[in-house]
């Protein structure tokens, strides 16, 4: 394992999201890409009832010694993926710190209680604002918007992945993802998620 | 026009009337949006509405009522009796009609009325109760005069006639006739003096309103309980209660008349009519009742006796008279003081009681005591 | 094709515990898997019956949680290596056979998997189900990461073999929907338990005669049986005292010894970690939990003077090491216990995590807490107020149960005597929130709704006069309410039960059940008819369509009238999740602004202040309401709601 390097170890990702986003395969496909390379990876999930509109959170610890606990210790995320943008604001309130990266999709999903007008969405000048203030660094994604013109709006998690790996210092390349992409997907849904990366990357590239 | 202050909307419906026992079952707060229904004799909220203003509240019968501000609304200010509110004459009439006399709880006065300004075109619709099988009843909107005898006959139990008038008048119907108790005429006299905001065009149709003479109404659940008890699985083809000293309620079955006596039929009067002061319907172009005379209950019985209040009621039984649709005869010249010391009488109970729930003497929860007494 | 069954022999996967206890299973060659499904359990049996025909496995969605241990254990009496899989409720569903079933004992290997789930993250509780391990006296075992998970699972069929009973493994919800690297071992090719050629059936032998006579428990044998199954609990302590599960690290003197067992390991040794505490702290795992054995404990309990506990759920494990170390006498020593009881430093409710014991260790020790950023988590925290709104549980868009309990309510209202409705589990039991209009009145266990409003239904006769309504899904209809029902309609009671037949077990994932028509592989099976099911208890049986609401309504108002028994109402309209519904849309919706009257008298918004389906959107600056595309899936159902008709619907091609 000399080959391994990480920034920090264990490096802490966390993929965040509303129930029905592709949190789960996002995280997975993640996490799968790292292991055929030989790290040790840890995925710590919450769903059941987040189909219901709830909120969805996955850890993610990356080690190239050993594996950790499913849960990041408080305060200690590394990158926070949020393909929901108010979401990463509630990830940050346990787990962010100053030095956080930030990866972010503009498309917001209303929760019951805004949409009953109880509560109120922020701007996305609040939000822009609120994760300049909170993060190191972040990068914003109108990810939805490009995956429903791709014909699927769940493609965005895949884009994020792709963002992710024009960012970050961990080996997620195109080839790497092709691989592990072909042996999630059936082979017809290989090549829209192939499109989807790319632009991910692109856009942050 | 006065203005409404302090509305609150449902929330006034819900704490200050319903809690309290007040609601009339009028449904004048149904039928404008979905929060309310009306189901057999009640008024329910199925939802919570949040909003600090509404139509219900402005139009509820058991609101902040200004009776009198309705008065000068609506009446001339010297035909106002303390006791009767505007009386422009006291007649004593029938249906010409044999059919319509045997259909009818007494005279078939009113039958014979909606049907002569539906037929004259003075109205398109007429909104009416129509009993049901199970004895509670229903509103039903009418266009077809023939239609109309069908439909005689009192009802014990409320029906949801301000909300049929309420669906009504957002349809196509532009002239719109009401037969209504003293609750329902009052919620229709705030609709007609205080449109509010929006409502103007709507509340413009309403054309006609006929006031019945009401004592109480009976609740639909005790009522049912009461008649499964005494007449049992026994068709129950009408019911009355004849001014007669034994003081009872008759039902007429196909096996002949059963008699309830009186104190039964009381306990079941729904409990919000304790607190109504309107013994003949103040607010309608004219009221209908029963007639009292010295030839006694068996004549009487046949006949309505019926007070006119404004010059469009003056007119409707003017024509009927032409018409030779009613037939009238000389009103008893005590008639009118007798009719004024019943209504008295009623006001001055209701008072008793607004007070022994209220606690004082002159804001009696939605009026005040001045205003019962037309002061 | 998952890896879980055509993974190799010394492939690392990255895999999730629910899939690690499965391929455990596969290498030990299990032939028949029951259970019923449950959050965070299901997955295990859905995983492997998706491999069955492949495998040559025997897989079932069973009725209830009872009857699928009971159809793993014949499977153990035939010779087969059989697992029953369940979540901790469903463990108490199954108890009553599960007491017997440990009397008597098993044959070929039988293991219940309980997947649990301290915090109720997807629960209405957090049941610790090892309770029955000790209860009942069978052995209990816990992995402590997903490497453990598969190897156990396997693992534990041997050693259900070697002591002739039922082996309790215990997951918990960040073991069982974690995932982590694990080496694969070697798919076992065998089709029989070791020592048989084919599935059979022995009962010649002799009443005592485990496993050649009939298998009866019965009174008379009930000493004889009792001490044989205390023998077993013996061999088990023996075998559990050099198990490879129970690993030590740390110093040899620690200043204070961790005891920990499943997914509060990881936390553990995450804890250690952050402090720095590697040199003064022991972590002694535990993977065997019950019976604990004893000269294994006293080994590392005389090595400190300070213990600390950290398990998940309730004080099973630091009841039990008190017991054990009061049992040791004076040679254990004087101990100083911590854990999760009065004193703490562990909360005793809710899951734990890594600073949950950071905090605890760091308490014991005397040191300073180990605290992030506080400026940060300030500023951190007053934006997340303003900018993440609180997401509440809902209905999906679309969801049958959102009208359903739309009708419901407003029919107990106009009906206006104070009728209510009693539930149980599932999606529904969202009725009793504000996405339901408030409309559950009780909620407990499968079945209870039913159960319940028996009772309220036979109390008339102390003046008792509210209608009683209960509601059950149509999984939960097979799963418990059944009997509930047939004492509902023997005793008279006077109950309405709307059964909400929504076509599968859609909370845990949309699973089958007996009214489907496949099971879990997605092979054939007939249905069975809850209508002609309930008729033939014979009562009254009303089907109607929610989302026909209106004519809905009617129905039930009608129904409210009625009195002296049962009424049944089968509202019957697929899942918005279902594979014959999800994905496509039935209508296209628009809202039609210029009527739309928002928040106006006669209309303050019903749509999305009452309604509430997430695909209505208010929009505050143009104060109207908007259809959201992305979330809408075309149910219609918000146009017949709306009071002016500004939504309305059109009919896709």
């Amino acid at each position: 394992m000399t080959a391994l390097q990480l920034s920090f170890d264990p490096y802490n990702l966390i993929i965040t999201g509303v129930g029905g986003q592709g949190n789960v395969l996002a995280s997975r496909l993640l996490g799968r890409m790292l292991v055929e390379q030989g790290y040790y990876v840890t995925i710590g999930e919450t769903f059941g009832a987040s189909q219901r509109g709830g909120s969805v959170m996955s850890h993610l610890r990356i080690s190239t010694r050993s594996a950790w606990s499913p849960q990041i210790p408080h305060g200690r995320a590394h990158m926070v993926i949020a393909i929901e943008p108010s979401e990463a604001f509630r990830v940050l309130a346990v787990y962010g710190n100053p030095e956080v990266q930030v990866i972010w999709n503009t498309r917001p999903i209303h929760p019951v209680s805004v949409i009953t007008g109880q509560a109120v969405y922020p701007s996305l000048e609040e939000i822009t604002q609120g994760l300049n203030e909170l993060s190191a660094q972040n990068w914003r994604l109108e990810a939805t918007a490009q995956a429903q013109t791709m014909g699927n709006p769940i493609l965005g998690n895949i884009m994020m992945v792709g963002a992710l790996s024009a960012v970050s210092d961990l080996p997620l390349g195109p080839d790497i993802f092709e691989k592990t992409i072909n042996e999630m997907m059936p082979p017809a849904k290989v090549p829209i998620n192939l499109e989807a990366f790319a632009w991910g990357r692109a856009a942050l590239s | 026009m006065v203005e409404i202050k302090e509305n609150q909307g449902q929330t006034w419906i819900r704490n200050q009337v319903m809690a309290q026992g007040l609601c009339t079952g009028c449904a004048a707060c149904v039928g404008l949006c979905p929060y309310q229904k009306f189901y057999r004799d009640q008024t329910a909220i199925i939802h919570e509405c949040d909003r600090t203003w509404g139509r219900c509240s402005a139009y509820c019968p058991r609101g902040q009522v200004d009776l009198n501000a309705l008065r000068q609304a609506m009446f001339d200010a010297d035909d106002l009796t303390p006791e009767l509110g505007a009386v422009k004459g006291l007649y004593m009439t029938r249906a010409k009609d044999l059919q319509i006399r045997e259909r009818a709880q007494h005279g078939g006065t009113v039958s014979t009325l909606v049907a002569l300004a539906l037929e004259e075109g003075l109205i398109d619709t007429a909104v009416l109760a129509e009993s049901e099988k199970n004895h509670s009843s229903k509103s039903t909107a009418v266009s077809d005069p023939a239609q109309v005898a069908s439909l005689s006959g009192s009802k014990f139990s409320v029906s949801p006639t301000v909300a049929k008038f309420n669906e009504i008048s957002q349809g196509d119907s532009s002239r719109i006739g009401v037969v209504a108790t003293p609750c329902q005429a009052l919620a229709l006299a705030r609709m007609r003096v205080h449109p509010q905001p929006g409502d103007e065009e709507r509340v413009k149709k309403l054309a006609l309103v006929i006031g019945l003479f009401c004592g109480w109404a009976l609740s639909f659940k005790e009522l049912q309980q009461l008649i499964k008890e005494k007449a049992g699985a026994a068709h129950v083809k009408g019911m009355d209660i004849p001014p007669s000293q034994h003081k009872i309620m008759e039902l007429r079955t196909e096996k002949g008349t059963i008699e309830i006596p009186m104190e039964e039929v009381l306990a079941c009067v729904r409990e919000s009519c304790r607190y109504c002061y309107d013994l003949t319907c103040e607010f309608a172009d004219l009221s209908v009742g029963s007639a009292r005379s010295p030839e006694g209950w068996q004549v009487d019985r046949g006949w309505n006796q019926v007070l006119v209040r404004t010059e469009k009621g003056q007119a409707l039984l003017d024509l009927a008279r032409s018409r030779g649709v009613l037939e009238f005869k000389d009103v008893p010249p005590e008639n009118l003081s007798k009719l004024k010391a019943a209504s008295l009488g009623k006001k001055n109970t209701c008072m008793v009681r607004l007070e022994e729930v209220s606690g004082r003497k002159d804001d009696l929860i939605y009026t005040r005591r001045e205003a019962i007494l037309c002061q | 094709m998952s890896i879980v069954s055509t993974g190799t022999k010394g492939q690392t996967a990255l895999l999730m515990g629910n899939d690690a206890i499965a391929r455990g299973a596969l290498e030990a060659g299990v032939r028949v898997v029951a259970g019923y499904p449950g959050t965070p359990s299901s997955e295990i049996i859905q995983t492997l019956a998706d491999v069955a025909s492949d495998q040559g496995l025997y897989v079932e969605w069973s009725a209830n949680e009872k009857v699928g241990l009971e159809v793993a254990a014949a499977g153990s009496f035939a010779q087969l290596r059989s697992m029953a899989v369940m979540k901790q409720v469903g463990v108490n569903v199954a108890s009553d056979f599960l007491l017997h079933l440990a009397e008597y004992g098993t044959r070929a290997g039988l293991v219940l998997i309980t997947c649990e789930d301290p915090g109720g993250l997807s629960s209405t509780n957090e049941g610790d189900s090892r309770h029955y391990a000790k209860m009942m006296e069978f052995p209990l075992v816990e992995p402590g990461n997903f490497q453990e998970a598969k190897d156990m699972a396997a693992w534990s069929f041997e050693l259900s073999e070697e002591v002739r009973n039922v082996v309790m493994f215990r997951s918990v919800t960040r073991m069982s929907h974690a995932s982590g690297n694990v080496v694969l071992g070697e798919p076992s090719s065998s089709l029989m338990a070791p020592g048989s050629s084919k599935a059979r059936f022995q009962f010649d032998g002799a009443m005592m005669d485990q496993m050649g006579g009939p298998v009866v428990t019965f009174p008379g044998t009930v000493d004889a049986m009792h001490r044989r199954q205390l023998e077993k609990l013996a061999r088990v302590r023996e075998i559990f005292e050099t198990s490879p599960f129970n690993t030590y690290a740390g110093p040899d003197q620690p200043e204070l010894l961790v005891i920990t067992s499943s997914a509060a390991y990881l936390y553990s040794q995450e804890a250690i970690a952050l402090l720095g505490l590697e040199e003064r702290v022991g972590l002694l795992k535990l993977g065997t939990t019950w019976p604990l054995p004893p000269r294994l404990l006293a080994k590392y309990l005389k090595a400190s003077e300070k213990i600390f506990i950290v398990e998940e759920g309730t004080p099973f494990l630091e009841d039990n090491v008190k017991t054990l170390w009061a049992e040791l006498g004076p040679k254990a020593g004087t101990k100083q216990f911590f854990g999760r009881k009065d004193g703490g430093p562990l909360p005793p409710t809710n899951e734990l995590n890594p600073d949950r014991v950071a905090q605890g260790l760091a308490e014991i020790l005397g040191l300073p807490a180990v605290l992030p950023d506080q400026a940060y988590r300030d500023r951190a925290n007053e934006l997340a107020k303003s900018h993440a709104p609180f997401r509440a549980m809902t209905f999906c868009p679309g969801c049958p149960h959102r009208a359903s309990y739309w009708v419901i309510n407003s029919a107990l209202k106009q009906d206006n005597r104070r009728g209510f409705v009693c539930g149980d589990i599932g999606c529904y039991t969202m009725g009793a929130i504000s996405c339901g209009f408030n409309t559950l009145k009780t909620s407990h266990a499968m079945g209870s709704g039913t159960g319940v409003a028996s009772g309220f239904g036979k109390l008339s006769r102390f003046g008792f006069d509210q209608p009683v309504m209960a509601i059950s899904g149509d999984s939960t209809f097979f799963h418990a309410v059944m009997p509930a029902l047939v004492n509902a309609v023997h005793n008279q009671a006077d109950m309405i039960l709307v059964v909400v037949d929504n076509s599968g077990t859609a909370m845990t994932g949309f699973q089958p059940h007996p009214g489907s028509l496949s099971d879990a592989s997605g092979g054939a099976l007939p249905a069975l008819d809850i209508a002609r099911i309930c008729e033939a208890m014979g009562v009254k049986v009303v089907i109607a369509d929610p989302f026909e609401m209106e004519a809905t309504e009617k129905t039930l108002l009608d129904l409210l009238d009625e009195t002296g028994g049962v009424r049944v109402l089968i509202l019957r309209q697929a899942c918005a999740l279902s594979p014959g519904k999800k994905g496509k849309h039935q209508f296209d919706m628009t809202v039609d602004e210029t009527v739309c009257l928002a928040e106006d008298c006669g209309c303050n918004r019903l749509c999305t202040r009452v309604f509430g389906c997430p695909g209505l959107i208010w929009d505050p600056k143009a104060k109207k309401t908007r259809i959201d595309e992305v979330i809408c899936v075309g149910c219609g159902v918000c146009a017949t709601i709306c009071p002016t008709g500004a939504i309305t619907r059109k009919e896709v091609a």
